[in-house]
């Protein structure tokens, strides 16, 4: 699979318009410049030796140097990378907490008041488009509130701490430096915020749906014809039955974020791996491109299986 | 009920903890470095790789140039001791250096380190076809004079040399980075030393030993935010203290505009450096006909367009260098005049059963070049729509360019910024042609702007400017223009100059002749 992807980004890459020499001496270089600037970066040599190439460093784990920068691809994910897990891990935990408390709600009480709000709701912010309510939310919180920044990772002026997991949230705390960790905190909170809030409706919907689905079941009915206290058929029967679909949306929410929300990260200038990607993409970066989908690819391929795994591990039915 | 009661309690105390907490983070710390906000990220402070605003912004402050062009538009010695002494047969260029000068390492500025830095630049500058068109070889004749031997004479090595892009860099601290890119440091000579630096944010500091005016602030932390609504937020919440105007949107400046007239912020602004225009492909059928570029060229209501556009922020232009640079006024390109195109185009057989259809290409990653390409398209069909239509087509800008000396675009919008204040610089980048035949480019310059129009006469005038100096020179370069108006494969649209605003304890910003700002004369009031 990984094999497959490598591949086609490689192609559509070279099939896209525009070339990297331009991207980076703009329009109006010689061709002398041009044509030397091309044989230094590998790009005049034929096709399939430019595949067979990078292929053959893939496998060896070298995702190549940028063309831009002539930084190693590694440390540009490894920088960028940890930026966008920090917001995906924060923005789920709001998500869940937000979208499976009203969806909880909703599916306890049917029909009601809190349900036909819960149900607006989830409506509501899977309809909401990203940038709008990114835009919104800034112009109401820092803008005209000013209660928290306006975008980045740090305060203007403040210095990234020496980077040992590069989430720093983390390193602020190794570091022994709390004013980072307020500060890192603090500008996590928007962009989160808005992620987790806009993903919450889906985890709202989804969680009502499959409560109320199995809610209908006979052992349901048949739990309650025992006498069985209610909350307890709720917390014991019925909530891990809905646990599997809620797990494989909420994994397969993880691994797109992981992938980078864009315009979030772009709204709030938050430096991560689709801010990233979307950069080395206009500048034609192709081993910058290359190596940033064959990682958010890979990371993927393991959360489903991680997801897979989980399942069979919880559901006895189940076995591989 | 109770029960319920006690939740309520709890989330109303989550709820208070939780704003006292937000508000607690709030910083309100005094300042005390002055906090610059620019649009894009920076990937590499190497001189030698540097092309973008931003870039050259902030290697203005950490590093020096041999000469500056000072307000009178005259050059001035600036790391060079005295101005250039040029031979009789102005193919040898003597440069005294200043002696007290060093680097931020501590080595000593010398005719040396600069022969190293701009054969760095001349070997793996991604402009150097700039000097290598230019320069046969460079000796240290002594400690510090530099000679420069050209290959031929050239007027406008003078302004090249006020480059940002030929700071110097420390041969102590760059012997490993000869033949590549140090991308994340920079040691030069500049009134401020670099501390810290991330794609994201640069942080640099008074540089103690530096020779000349020591800088009215304690330091510089530049920051740079992905989209313009950031920036322009982060002014209006004070988080940052100047913002400078590169991709803000015209909507945001006009409304930093109206907070410099209500007293909110002040403003500066430098001398214009971008220009914008629309080239025509004049090498094929029907905008080979000189006839029809140039009733064209009377059909732009450029000050319709400014007022539409960009509410009046953007200055029409008539000339395809910024005027400041000419000294003079100078417009060779004609008015709105739609009568004498519609005259033209029915000469040329079109208005009344014909209708002259045009392609227009521009950049959809560029704002203001859609609405450009909006207004001019409506403008036309108010007033010549029985002669021509305008068909838009948005194009990537990586695109557009990989595209242009292919001949893919009738007519396209693109800017140009020269990279040293010259008519020069704007002249061969659009003109210089090595190959004509007959009226078209087939190898040069003006191939990969994307017109392919050739002039003999052009061409011999561009190499006769290089032999002249001062009054002279400029009309040679204004008579140039003359003939490129004539031949009207650019259509000179609008004039962008470089903006910066400040809070209002922060200085009014000021520029230098290369639209940079002077970050050293920023002071905390």
């Amino acid at each position: 699979m990984l094999w497959i992807i490598s591949s086609l980004v490689f192609i559509l890459l070279r099939i896209a318009p525009g070339d990297p020499v331009d991207a980076i001496l703009g329009n109006r270089a010689n061709e002398f410049a041009r044509e030397s600037l091309r044989i230094k970066l590998g790009l005049d040599k034929p096709l399939i030796n430019q595949y067979l190439e990078y292929i053959n460093h893939l496998i060896h784990g070298n995702l190549g140097i940028s063309l831009n920068t002539q930084e190693p691809v590694q440390v540009i994910i490894s920088k960028a990378l940890p930026a966008s897990i920090e917001l995906a891990i924060f923005a789920i935990l709001i998500a869940s907490f937000v979208g499976y408390l009203i969806g909880f709600l909703g599916a306890v009480k049917p029909e009601s008041r809190i349900d036909f709000l819960g149900r607006i709701f989830g409506i509501g912010t899977y309809a909401l488009p990203p940038f709008w309510a990114a835009m919104l939310i800034q112009i109401i919180f820092a803008v005209s509130l000013g209660w928290l920044p306006i975008g980045g990772r740090l305060p203007p002026g403040m210095s990234l701490p020496p980077s040992v997991t590069g989430f720093l949230l983390v390193d602020s705390i190794l570091n022994k430096n709390i004013e980072m960790f307020f500060s890192s905190f603090e500008h996590l909170i928007l962009p989160s915020f808005t992620l987790g809030l806009l993903l919450s409706g889906i985890f709202s919907r989804s969680l009502r749906l499959n409560l109320e689905e199995i809610l209908k079941k006979d052992y349901i009915e048949a739990a309650k014809s025992r006498g069985i206290n209610e909350s307890r058929i709720f917390f014991k029967h019925a909530l891990p039955n809905t646990l599997l679909p809620i797990l494989t949306i909420t994994g397969l929410t993880i691994s797109s974020l992981i992938g980078g929300a864009l315009l979030i990260e772009i709204t709030f200038s938050w430096p991560g791996i689709a801010l990233g990607l979307q950069e080395a993409i206009s500048q034609r970066d192709y081993p910058v491109v290359q190596g940033i989908v064959v990682i958010i690819s890979s990371i993927v391929v393991m959360i489903s299986i991680g997801i897979d795994i989980a399942i069979a591990y919880i559901d006895p039915r189940i076995s591989y | 009920m109770e029960r319920i009661n006690n939740v309520k309690n709890i989330i109303k105390l989550s709820s208070l903890i939780l704003i006292v907490f937000l508000l607690s983070c709030v910083q309100n710390k005094k300042r005390e470095t002055i906090i610059v906000a620019s649009a894009g990220r920076i990937e590499s402070l190497d001189p030698a790789q540097a092309n973008t605003l931003r870039t050259l912004q902030i290697l203005s402050a950490l590093g020096d140039t041999l000469y500056k062009i000072n307000k009178e538009g005259n050059l001035s010695p600036n790391l060079a001791k005295d101005l250039p002494k040029i031979s009789k047969d102005r193919l040898i260029i003597d440069i005294p250096l200043r002696e007290d000068v060093s680097f931020h390492d501590g080595s000593a500025f010398n005719a040396e380190a600069m022969k190293f830095s701009l054969y760095r630049f001349m070997k793996i500058g991604t402009l150097n076809y700039l000097l290598n068109n230019k320069i046969e070889d460079i000796e240290v004749k002594d400690e510090f004079l530099l000679r420069i031997n050209l290959k031929e004479p050239s007027s406008s090595i003078k302004s090249l040399l006020t480059s940002v892009n030929l700071t110097p860099v420390s041969p102590n601290s760059y012997s490993n980075y000869k033949d590549k890119f140090n991308n994340k440091s920079f040691i030069g000579t500049g009134p401020y030393s670099l501390e810290s630096f991330s794609s994201n944010q640069q942080i640099i500091k008074p540089f103690s030993n530096y020779w000349g005016k020591r800088p009215l602030n304690k330091g510089i932390d530049f920051v740079n935010y992905s989209n313009s609504n950031t920036l322009f937020s982060a002014i209006k919440t004070k988080e940052v203290d100047v913002l400078i105007s590169n991709s803000i949107d015209d909507m945001q400046r006009v409304a930093l505009n109206n907070m410099v007239k209500k007293g909110k912020v002040n403003s500066g602004e430098g001398d214009p450096i971008e220009i914008g225009f629309i080239t025509f492909k004049s090498n094929t059928l029907p905008l080979e006909k000189q006839k029809i570029r140039e009733a064209l060229s009377y059909t732009i209501d450029r000050e319709l367009i400014s007022q539409k556009v960009s509410f009046g922020t953007r200055e029409p232009l008539r000339s395809i260098v910024p005027p400041q640079l000419h000294k003079k006024e100078s417009s060779p390109w004609s008015k709105y005049q739609p009568k004498l195109a519609r005259t033209l185009l029915k000469k040329e057989g079109y208005c009344e059963k014909d209708i002259l259809t045009i392609p227009l290409t521009f950049r959809s990653n560029v704002p203001a070049d859609k609405l450009l390409a909006l207004t001019w398209r409506d403008q036309i069909k108010r007033d010549l729509s029985d002669c021509i239509k305008i068909s838009l087509n948005g194009v990537e800008s990586t695109t557009v360019y990989k595209q242009l000396s292919d001949g893919a675009f009738e007519a396209v919008i693109l800017d140009w910024t020269g990279a040293y204040p010259d008519p020069e610089a704007y002249l061969t980048p659009l003109l210089s042609c090595t190959k004509i035949k007959k009226s078209t480019c087939l190898k040069g310059e003006a191939v990969f702007s994307g017109s392919f129009w050739g002039d003999n006469q052009v061409q011999e005038l561009l190499k006769k400017s290089e032999v002249l100096e001062g009054e002279s020179r400029l009309n040679t370069l204004k008579n140039i223009e003359k003939l490129a108006a004539e031949g009207s494969s650019y259509l000179p649209v609008w004039l962008v100059k470089p903006k910066a605003w400040s809070l209002k304890n922060i200085s009014q910003p000021e520029f230098s002749s290369n639209g940079l700002i002077i970050l050293k004369n920023l002071k905390r009031e």
